[in-house]
Order: C-alpha cells, then structure tokens, then sequence
C-alpha cells in the first residue's frame, strides 16, 4: 500500500549511478515540489530515464539519496514509494484484456473479482476507454494503449507517476492532443509527474519545472519560460534553441556597457550588472532568434565599426506561420539564425542567397555561463531543436 | 513486399527446385511405402506387391505375438517423454530466466551446458551406463536412460529459451513489481503467460527428442527397451508388415504430438490478437 503520507516531493540528494565504467549520472542534486509537472529534458544518454527509474525503484543509486515525501526510499518496493511508472513501450501485458490490465494491481492485493473490475471500470471511464474493456493490447492502437497504461499506473493511487517518454511511440497529432491531456490529468489529480522526453517543445508545453540534463549532470532547472528566455549556458542555449550564440573578448567596458569582440568582426554589447569584467576575458553571450532584425546589406557592407550586428548570406529561408526562420551563414561558416515575424519578412522578402546585415539591441543580449563550446558535441544527436 | 516483374526465371531456381524435389522424394517416398505395405494382406510380405489389404499387421502389435514387446516399450517411450519433456521445460525456463543476468562464469557454464550437442551420443549413453556401473547402481530407462536423455534435450530447451527470451520486453517484469508483484506472482502472471507459446515449443522439442532418441538410449535403458530400441531389435529379427504397422502407428504418434502443440500455440496466438477478453 501506499505510505501513509500523500506528500509527492522528490528530493535526490548527491545522486551518483555507475553501470560499471560508465557513470551515468554524476552527483546529482533536484528538489522537485510536490504535486508539480516536472520534465526531464536531454539529448538520449544524459541520464534522465536513469533518474526516473532510481525514483521508481527499478534501479539503486550508487551513492547519494532519494528522499520522496521526506522518507528516503532507496531500497523500498515501487508501491512501498508511492509511485507509479508508465513505460516507453507501455508494457501492457499482452495477455490480459484491456480490463484485466487495469485490474492488475487490484488482484494482486487480493481484491475480490466484482470488486476490481468495479474500480478499473471506473479509471477506464476517466481515460474514456470504458467501451475498449473487453479487448486485448494487440487490438488497441498506440494512442489507446497509451491510455490504458495511464490507467493501469493510476490504480495503484501513486503519489507520484513517473512517464518514462510517454508520447514517443505517438504520431505527430496525438502527442499534441496527449500532452495536453497529461497535463489535465496532473492537475486534476494534484499528484507529482515526472515526464523524461527529448522533445523540448514538449517540455516547455507541460511543464512547471524544466531540468536541462548533458552527461549525467543537470545543466539547469528552472520554469519553462526561465530555461528558454534566460539559458544558463551555451549548452542550454543551443539545446533548448531558440537563442544565437556568440563569444568574444572584452574590449571595453563603458558606463556599465561591455563591448565584446568575436574573431570575425562582429561585436556585440551587454548590460554589465555586477562586477566589470576584465578587459580581454572570454565572454559568451546569447540573443534570441526574434529579437534579431534582417535586412539587405547595401553595396559592400560590412558590420565592421557596428556593435550588435553582423553580416552574412542567407542560407535557409523556412515559413513557419507566424514567422519566418531566417539562416544566415557568416563568412565563417557559423550560422546565425533570426526569427523573423511574417509581416515584416513579407514586406520586403529576401532571398536565399542574399547578403544580410543582422541587427539586435544591447538589452537582448544575455551573458551565459561557461565555455562557449560547452555541449556542442552533444548538438548533433540531441536532433531536432526548437525553430 | 512486391514480387519482381516477371521474367525468365535464374537458373538456380532450377537447381533449387529440383534439389528440394529430391529431398522430399527421399524423406517422403520411403516413408509412404512402409505406411501402405503396414497395410499389407494377411498373406503379404515385406516388399510389394500388396496381396490385400487388412489390419492383420497391427492387430500383431498389440497381442505381441511374434514381435516382442513392442506395446511396453510404446508405453515406457511415451512415459519417458513426457517426463524428458517436463524436466527440460522447468529446467531450460529457470536457466534461461537465469541466463540473462550475467553471473561471472555464465559464458563458461554456457558453453559446458550446450558442448554436449557436439559429443557423440553413443560415447555419452557408454559413459553414462559406465558410471552407473561403477557406483553400482542399475541401469534403467527411468534413471540411466533418463539422464542420458536429458544430456541431449536440455541444451536444445535452453537454446530455444534464449531465442524465446530475445524477444521478451523486459519492461513486462518491471510493470508487474512496479504495480506491487511479488517476484513469484511476476512469474507465475506476467512472465510465464507471456512465454507459454514458447515454453510449448521447448516441451514440444523435448518430447520429440526423447521419444525418438537412440544413441544416448541404446547403451542406458537395461534390459527394457524403449520404442526405438525395440524397434532396433525388430529389424533383426522380425520379418513381417508388423515392423511397418509399428513405423505407421510411431509416426502418427509424432504427428499428434507436434499437432497438440501447435494447436496450442495458435489458440493462444489467437486469443491474443483477435481474444475473447478472458484472461488465459
């Protein structure tokens, strides 16, 4: 049975878990709060399905401290925990119908027949599969299945549902019309969900708490809205997209202003808020794609002399809706993207091809932590990032 | 999967074809002449032409006139495939369960366990009736024999588990103790059910093996024979259509066998896919 109290905070506390000379995840600390939406966001191989399943209980951290509702748990069953996990492939068993899924847990416990069946019927009902009950796994679509297992994992009355990628295995549409419904289903339970995905459009979507994960670290742990206007790092920057990355030395520092330098000729300045930096350190710094304006370079322009600009070619035009996604190549080979809003593209459109001045304000610009070249590696199968 | 467009066929399609006309011809024609001469005319011998047609033949198995003891050693085979059949399924599933932890030494164990195929049959029954001898012990088809059997079929089991295995999801097992399954109640609910198809094909394989064994038998069953053995001595000794009523009468036994587990599996395959909603 469930612990007695209902309390679904998650405190991981100097979490390390090695699988013999590979670490895994490397002294991790996370406090989620109770009865939030928390995704666990990274490239396949940072550790966030580790995570869950060390909450869930079907792996033992090597060191460190699980603590769920402030009992620590680490060694307990997943029911003695309170949670309850639904899985990638769902893992309905495929020899049980649709209600004697559902039922499973029921029965195990020893409930009387009428009695399970009466409840699943009813957790059936809430993920609209009543009419589905008689049928078995195999005759259900992904999208059914996926229902079923909600309910299955909700049977058990967890105080926490851990979601090991649950809307992968969906097409384009439902995992729109699931995410959706996750995230009602959370709230209408008031219990904690813990969601592990790659997408990280589906992670800002649902949820409270967004935590940023490279190489068995977390990289950052913030709202959905923080992780994507304010990235920490260049990693978080490039993985979340939606954010240029540039970096440079100090040149100046003028009334409170930092001119930074980059090897190509384009600067760019910051608000220095805190103490100045040196003159000749290393700054990185980003600028989100749609606060960046295009526009034709006249003749030979350079950016040269200009602060807050640089020039390139166009290299990729794509219509998103409400805006156009600009790709702007510098002479470097380094792309610079800019998000450019429908009406503004269409007045005066450009061309691929092109030579572009690109243009963005001082207060745009957020100094980042760390090196620039932080988590680029791991850009390449991290795959599809935010337009 | 769309044929090619039609064209004159390759060349070793015809060496293919007239390959596997030749297998069947040599597995098949044989064997249907002794299933029609086991039909033989009370008068018939051994070889064509059928004088008549008539029972006589197996009528002679059963009151064991002439031919031996051919209903006891049908009985002792059958009961001693059965047996094999059960040993090898609780003893190939617990080791194929147990394989896929890697314990140190698995590989070792591993290659032990399946080196009996490669040995010769007749040199493991002699080594087999040796040892018994030694400790003193009798050889029969219930012990000597039995264990000699099992040196053959169980590697078989635990190679069909491991292909069974392959293609069980693993998140099965981590469902049912996540949903508060004891690791018993994961077995005897989620894992077995799910492997019973397989499970069917391994006693299926043990039951085959054991009831057509020679080698491993020949030299461990004592002083009782089972069907092979007796069938063995017949060909010596006896010169009538019973020694194909006997060919007639095993091969539909094999028949049932295979046809029984088959069954089994499609019913199962089925109420999986297309089910009645009752839990198996």
């Amino acid at each position: 049975m469930p612990s007695g109290t209902r309390n679904g905070e998650i405190r991981i506390v100097d979490v390390t878990k090695r699988f013999g000379d590979l670490t895994a995840v490397r002294d991790l600390s996370l406090t989620i709060p109770d009865r939030s939406y928390c995704c666990l966001l990274g490239p396949s191989g940072c550790g966030k399905t580790t995570i869950l399943r060390m909450i869930a209980g079907h792996e033992t951290p090597t060191t460190g401290e699980i603590r769920i509702g402030g009992e620590a748990v680490v060694g307990l069953t997943p029911v003695q925990r309170g949670t309850a996990m639904m899985f990638q492939s769902y893992a309905l068993f495929p020899h049980r119908s649709v209600l004697d899924n559902v039922a499973f847990s029921l029965k195990l416990r020893g409930a009387s027949k009428a009695e399970r069946h009466r409840q699943a019927r009813e957790l059936l009902a809430k993920v609209r599969m009543e009419r589905f009950a008689d049928r078995l796994p195999a005759q259900l679509s992904g999208g059914q299945q996926q229902r079923v297992a909600l309910a299955r994992a909700l049977i058990t009355n967890p105080r926490v549902l851990l979601l090991d990628e649950p809307l992968s295995a969906l097409d384009e549409y439902l995992r729109l019309r699931m995410r959706g419904e996750l995230r009602r289903v959370q709230k209408d339970l008031g219990i904690t969900f813990i969601h592990v995905t790659h997408t990280q459009l589906e992670a800002i979507a649902v949820a409270d708490l967004v935590v940023v994960m490279a190489q068995g670290r977390i990289e950052q742990a913030a709202s959905a809205r923080e992780i994507f206007t304010t990235p920490r790092s260049a990693y978080v920057a490039r993985f979340m997209g939606g954010q240029n990355v540039l970096s440079g030395t100090v040149e100046s520092v003028i009334d409170g202003h930092a001119i930074v330098a980059d090897e190509h000729g384009a600067s760019f300045s910051t608000v220095v808020d805190g103490p100045n930096p040196l003159k000749g350190s290393r700054l990185v710094g980003s600028i989100r794609r749609d606060r960046v304006s295009v526009s034709k370079a006249q003749g030979c322009a350079t950016a040269s002399g200009k602060v807050n600009a640089l020039v390139g070619e166009v290299h990729a035009i794509e219509y998103q809706g409400s805006y156009v996604k600009v790709t702007i190549q510098r002479p470097t080979g380094e792309e610079f993207v800019a998000n450019v809003i429908d009406d503004d593209f269409f007045r005066d459109p450009l061309d691929i091809g092109d030579s572009v001045l690109a243009r963005w304000s001082a207060r745009d610009v957020l100094i980042l932590e760390g090196a620039p070249d932080a988590g680029a590696a791991s850009m390449d199968e991290a795959g599809g990032m935010l337009v | 999967m769309k044929h090619a467009t039609a064209g004159p066929r390759p060349w070793t399609f015809y060496v293919f074809a007239s390959f596997f006309a030749l297998f069947v011809l040599f597995l098949y024609g044989p064997m249907t002449v002794i299933y029609i001469l086991s039909f033989q005319g009370p008068t018939g011998g051994l070889t064509f032409p059928m004088t008549g047609f008539s029972l006589r033949w197996f009528h002679a198995l059963v009151t064991a006139e002439r031919v031996g003891d051919i209903g006891g050693a049908f009985n002792r085979s059958i009961v001693l495939a059965v047996i094999v059949a059960l040993l090898t399924v609780v003893l190939s599933v617990a080791a194929g369960l147990g394989f896929r932890r890697r314990f140190p030494g698995s590989g070792v164990v591993f290659y032990l366990a399946i080196a009996s195929l490669i040995m010769p049959g007749l040199f493991v029954g002699l080594g087999i009736a040796v040892g018994f001898q030694l400790l003193g012990l009798d050889i029969d088809w219930y012990t000597s024999a039995l264990g000699a059997q099992l040196t053959w079929t169980l590697p078989y089991g635990l190679l069909i588990m491991f292909a069974v295995l392959g293609r069980f999801n693993r998140a099965y097992e981590e469902a049912a103790t996540d949903l508060g399954a004891t690791s018993w109640q994961r077995l005897r609910e989620v894992v077995l059910p799910i492997l019973l198809p397989g499970i069917i094909g391994v006693a299926l394989f043990g039951f085959t093996l054991s009831y057509d064994e020679f080698p491993r038998t020949v030299l461990t069953a004592g002083t009782r024979n089972t069907l092979p053995l007796e069938i063995w001595a017949m060909t010596t000794n006896v010169t009538s259509p019973a020694l194909f009523a006997v060919g007639t009468v095993t091969t539909i036994v094999s028949f049932i066998a295979i046809g029984i587990a088959l069954i089994s599996i499609a019913v199962i395959q089925r109420r999986r896919t297309r089910g009645s909603g009752e839990p198996i």
